[in-house]
């Protein structure tokens, strides 16, 4: 009995006499066992009360009565019970239930309309207890009205104190942003990984998105990405890291652009030492440019919320740092391996730097005291959570920065333009402020300093060029720029505009530099930015001026609406912008999606954003994120990386989400996945895919080496051999876990045997140097990744829209030929399955109503014996229906994956949709590198890279052509 | 000079300069060692008359364009750009139009060269060091379409 039910049970019954307690005499009790007078009615009505009531039907746990009668019956005893039994039905009888109105009392023929409301309706016997219960429920409903009143008053509750103390009570579990605030007006909001983050705008807004991304600019506040900060000797640092990152992945931290300074980059990650297996997630990593002389080096690590847990006791552990220096708060010792909650907030942040939440917290409880402070930061982590590691062998210092740095990204090709206009170099300060030396500020004391000065000016200088690039997509990708500028609230534009490139300008400003900044980036000196300094950031945040007062100061300006001048002292603040590279693989839309990221010291959050705003940008959610990605043709976080924790983790997050969205529909109305042949709707199993393919490579390799042109019809046959087999293997031996194959090399290798042959692109240059596909190199191939996915790309030919977990399939000889012959046709279509599960579910349900004491255990061999000899192709081997068969979803060990349907299957997409800036359905996914390589081999060399793609909602195969882009 | 985007048509790609493959292999290079990426050509401020020829885009929907904006769109004059592969479609829809003004139209045809950004990202990182840049040359044709003015 679900607890609502429960719930409802004790109201009906509130009224009722409790249960019938026989008074049992001292004689039976004693003779307990032996008095079977009262047996059958004591022992259940003792066991009433545990189970709130009595309850209808037969009890699985108690056997209900006992089954042996009883010997003799005392007389006076069994008529006192009996007469105790009667009287109490008699007064349940007469007593109406809780929640049962008079009128209800009635014989159907005697209610009239309206009865609850006019009690004159009523036989005149009801009247009065009609008129008491009314009278009573009106008192509830007052009574529940002055409960209500007695919290505080809406205007009471809005006022700034109070709303800043049930804020910081609403942050203490998930981190608010610091435009959370301005989110939560406008945007779904959702709560993830620790965060309180924007989905997706209230208003429809996905293709003005899509248009300010392609030719405007789109604003996302990434603040929930974490940074990490490394500080230490160059060398140790990059002998640290070089055991979690391998070069045959693409570059890694040593890279000499990132090392120096000026480029940002991104690695993959993995646990030490064990590439190619075991990755962690994507990193990207920005190195502090050198100070002349020294060999300490700063390095910042941003990541992704999910992959933080995982890859901060990884650095500690290559680091060797394991010392935590507590922060010098309350002294609470908290172990630093210690490893996070799974999935709960990632922890945290600050440094040393007073805690406000804590305090708030501490204010929360006496209720009395100053007025609350706003969080800054991370208010979710406990107080003297250690921040800082260090390591007393290697000397190198680990930083958690979580919430200290804010990140903006624009992305588009104006958003160069949108930072032109909304940010403004700083301006020197005046002669007065200069004066006293001692001041809190930074940036009088900065402006002392000639080189600051010079540099400042030089950064400037470069930030004006910017005007002369007419699209972010030109720069160097990745360049950085460190700058420092003035406040922009000053500059707020009193109505929402534009920004759009001013023409004239860009002809003003000298195009031999902007060629200059173009070709060779920016130079190195100007990539440093204060920044990185701990001290300069706490100091920008604390000397914030807060709004009301800028406001105070902006209505004494002598002409309303103008700029105030001079600027105010504390309005300096260092900033660095950081380019994002748009598309780079591919031919077509290179470019795409370019933009820049803007990194703000923490508190200054919504000083910047409004501002961004009122340059007419659009700003999107987790939502765009994933569609630009998307579009740009890179894998997205947790999304794209199934083989990594974090990955797993958001699998069975999404698996459990899209079960329950499932299970929600009524049965009849939800999509039957076993008949679409659909193995796999929520949950893409990739390791027994990859073993299988492994399998069937291995055992391919020996036996059908010779015959390329096997029909894929006659290879299935082979699988379902093979597959029968795998069944028993498997179980014996353990297998090792599937990888993403992400050597560049053997990526290369593969995407120049995806292309069809007869391309251009096959006879020109650097491709043709590639050994062609043949038998031999991919046998070795597969011999040396066979338990491999590889990330693709796959481009509808046709019409149509892939979906989420879509089957990517290999099409046989007849399809390719169907093609050849009519370019127009749809592609082939799935014979619809058998689901012979359903005959077990519908038997389930109502031997369940039927014969309830059947045991289990019988219920399900009768399913297995029933549906067994039906006709099946692959279900034999698998059919143990699990008690919790759902209508529709295979149950739990899968059959052979390959050869379900009667195409090969390959692999599954992870993400699709209709793409915009391809004008067809385009979407990524994983498939097996040895089923592809085994499909790649059976095609006609014009038609290789041809894949089938079917939607788990759909029996209808759609051609597509899969890319690979390194 | 490329095709800026245009907000309000088609978002058609860009013309991609690296159609015309035969200048790219560049002799100090080792192909094997670096990673080629084009970026995109420079883009100039755009007028409303202005028509950027790709070879992506449907032929009959430029030309389309074109026409409708000398007849619909009420312009005197329209400029016709093409890049590299472009160029013989560019010229190609210049004289359709004319052809199909039954001679009212003039055409002003202009060449220009254009410089274009390559990237070279070395393979590996450590010991080849610094990742190059490379500017190449491109030729690209302007074609002005219009009606010669009354004398």
């Amino acid at each position: 009995m679900s607890g609502a039910k429960v719930k409802m049970r004790e109201k009906k019954m509130k009224n009722q006499p409790a249960s019938v307690q026989y008074p049992s005499s001292p004689l039976s009790m004693e003779t307990g066992t032996r008095s079977g007078d009262n047996t059958p009615i004591t022992e259940r009505q003792m066991k009433v009360p545990h189970k709130g009531g009595w309850v209808r039907g037969h009890q699985k746990d108690g056997s209900g009565y006992s089954k042996e009668m009883p010997k003799y019956i005392t007389a006076g005893a069994f008529a006192r019970a009996r007469a105790a039994e009667v009287s109490t039905m008699l007064k349940a009888v007469t007593k109406t239930t809780g929640s049962s109105q008079v009128f209800q009392a009635l014989p159907r023929h005697m209610r009239r309309r309206a009865m609850s409301h006019n009690t004159k309706r009523l036989p005149r016997r009801l009247r009065d207890i009609a008129n008491r219960m009314r009278e009573k429920s009106l008192q509830a409903g007052q009574k529940k009205k002055k409960e209500l009143a007695k919290s505080k008053s809406r205007k009471a509750r809005r006022r700034h104190g109070n709303l800043l103390l049930e804020f910081n009570r609403r942050q203490r579990k998930n981190i608010w942003l610091e435009t959370h605030i301005w989110h939560a007006k406008r945007f779904h909001m959702v709560k993830k990984w620790g965060y309180c983050l924007g989905d997706r705008p209230t208003y429809k807004c996905y293709r003005p998105c899509y248009r300010a991304m392609s030719s405007h600019c789109l604003l996302q506040d990434l603040s929930y990405y974490c940074c990490i900060e490394l500080q230490g000797q160059e060398d140790k640092l990059l002998y640290a890291l070089s055991q979690m990152t391998s070069k045959e992945a693409g570059p890694t931290f040593a890279a000499a652009l990132c090392l120096s300074g000026t480029r940002q980059g991104i690695v993959t990650v993995y646990r030490a030492g064990q590439y190619p297996s075991q990755p962690l997630g994507p990193v990207t990593f920005l190195w502090r440019p050198r100070t002349d002389g020294s060999t300490q080096r700063q390095l910042w690590l941003w990541a992704h919320p999910t992959l933080k847990q995982d890859l901060l006791p990884e650095l500690q552990s290559v680091c060797q740092c394991c010392e935590a220096v507590v922060p010098p708060v309350p002294p609470v010792v908290t172990p630093a391996e210690g490893s996070p909650p799974p999935q709960a907030e990632p922890e945290n942040t600050c440094e040393t730097v007073p805690i406000p939440g804590t305090k708030t917290k501490r204010r929360c409880k006496d209720g009395s005291g100053p007025p609350a402070k706003k969080i800054c930061g991370d208010g979710t982590r406990l107080p003297g959570t250690p921040v800082t590691w260090k390591s007393s062998s290697t000397g190198i210092v680990i930083n958690d920065l979580t919430m200290e740095v804010i990140r903006y990204r624009l992305i588009g090709p104006q958003s160069h333009t949108v930072l032109v206009e909304t940010l403004n170099a700083a301006t020197d300060c005046d002669g007065v402020s200069k004066s006293e030396v001692n001041g809190p500020l930074w940036w009088p004391q900065h402006c002392k300093d000639e080189n600051q000065m010079a540099l400042h000016k030089k950064q400037t200088d470069v930030f004006h060029i910017l005007n002369g690039v007419h699209s972010t997509g030109e720069l160097p990708p990745g360049t950085v720029l460190g700058l420092t500028v003035d406040d922009p609230r000053l500059t707020l534009p009193t109505k929402k505009v534009k920004a759009l490139p001013c023409v004239n300008q860009a002809q003003e400003v000298d195009e031999e530099k902007s060629r200059q900044l173009i070709l060779r980036g920016v130079p190195e000196d100007c990539c440093r930015s204060s920044l990185w300094e701990a001290s300069v950031r706490d100091n920008v945040t604390d000397n914030k001026i807060s709004e009301q007062e800028l406001n105070r100061m902006k209505s004494e300006v002598l002409v309303p609406g103008s700029r105030l001048s001079p600027t105010p002292p504390q309005g300096r603040i260092p900033i660095l912008l950081v380019h994002q590279p748009g598309k780079q693989v591919g031919n077509e839309m290179s470019g795409w999606g370019a933009g820049w990221d803007l990194l703000l010291p923490k508190g200054w959050g919504m000083a910047f954003w409004v501002p961004l705003v009122y340059r007419g940008v659009r700003v999107g959610g987790l939502n765009m994120s994933l569609k630009h990605s998307q579009n740009k043709a890179a894998p997205h976080f947790p999304h794209d990386y199934p083989d990594c924790p974090a990955g797993v983790r958001f699998q069975e997050e999404q698996e459990a989400n899209l079960l329950d969205k499932f299970k929600r529909r009524p049965p009849a109305k939800r999509t039957n996945y076993i008949k679409h042949g659909c193995l796999a709707p929520f949950r893409c199993s990739w390791q027994q895919l990859a073993e299988e393919w492994e399998l069937l490579a291995r055992e391919g390799g020996g036996e059908g080496g010779g015959d390329e042109q096997t029909q894929s019809t006659t290879n299935t046959d082979v699988v379902m051999k093979t597959m029968t087999r795998s069944q028993s293997i498997t179980v014996t031996k353990v297998p090792s876990i599937f990888t993403v194959l992400r050597n560049r090399k053997s990526l290369r290798l593969l995407c120049g045997w995806c292309r069809p042959t007869s391309s251009r692109d096959r006879r020109s240059g650097r491709v043709g140097e590639l050994p062609p596909l043949s038998c031999s190199a991919a046998a070795s191939f597969t011999a040396a990744h066979g338990m491999s996915l590889v990330w693709v790309r796959v481009s509808l030919l046709t019409k149509g829209r892939p979906e989420q977990h879509a089957l990517l399939c290999a099409p046989s000889a007849e399809d390719l030929k169907l093609l050849g012959r009519k370019q127009e046709s749809s592609g082939p279509l799935e014979p619809p399955h058998r689901d012979n599960f359903k005959s077990g579910i519908k038997r389930q349900k109502k031997g369940a109503k039927k014969a309830p004491p059947l045991s289990s255990e019988s219920k399900e061999s009768d399913v297995a014996s029933k549906t067994d000899p039906a006709p099946s192709e692959d279900t034999k081997s698998s059919l143990q229906p699990s008690s919790d068969l759902i209508l529709g979803i295979w149950p739990d060990p899968l059959p052979s994956i390959i050869s379900h349907c009667s195409r090969l299957t390959l692999g599954w997409v992870t993400q699709g949709d209709f793409s915009l800036s391809a004008g067809c359905g385009e979407a990524l996914g994983f498939v097996s590198v040895a089923g592809l390589l085994n499909t790649l081999l059976n095609q006609p060399a014009e038609h290789r890279g041809k894949l089938l793609l079917r939607n788990p909602t759909s029996l209808h195969y759609r051609l597509a052509k899969v890319h690979i882009e390194v | 000079m490329a095709e800026p985007r245009n907000p309000g048509l088609s978002s058609g790609p860009l013309m991609n300069p690296g159609q015309t493959e035969s200048s790219s292999p560049a002799v100090e290079m080792d192909p094997v060692e670096y990673t080629l990426r084009k970026r995109l050509p420079r883009k100039l401020p755009k007028r409303r008359n202005d028509v950027y020829v790709n070879m992506k885009t449907d032929f009959r929907a430029q030309l389309a364009r074109c026409q409708k904006l000398l007849e619909g769109g009420g312009h005197r004059e329209i400029c016709v750009h093409g890049l590299g592969l472009a160029i013989n479609r560019a010229i190609n829809i210049a004289l359709q139009l004319q052809a199909s003004s039954q001679g009212a139209l003039q055409l002003a045809a202009n060449t220009s060269t254009v410089e274009l950004v390559d990237d070279l990202e070395p393979d590996d990182p450590d010991e080849a060091g610094e990742p190059m840049t490379r500017t190449r040359n491109n030729s690209a044709i302007h074609i002005k379409v219009f009606y010669p003015d009354p004398q």
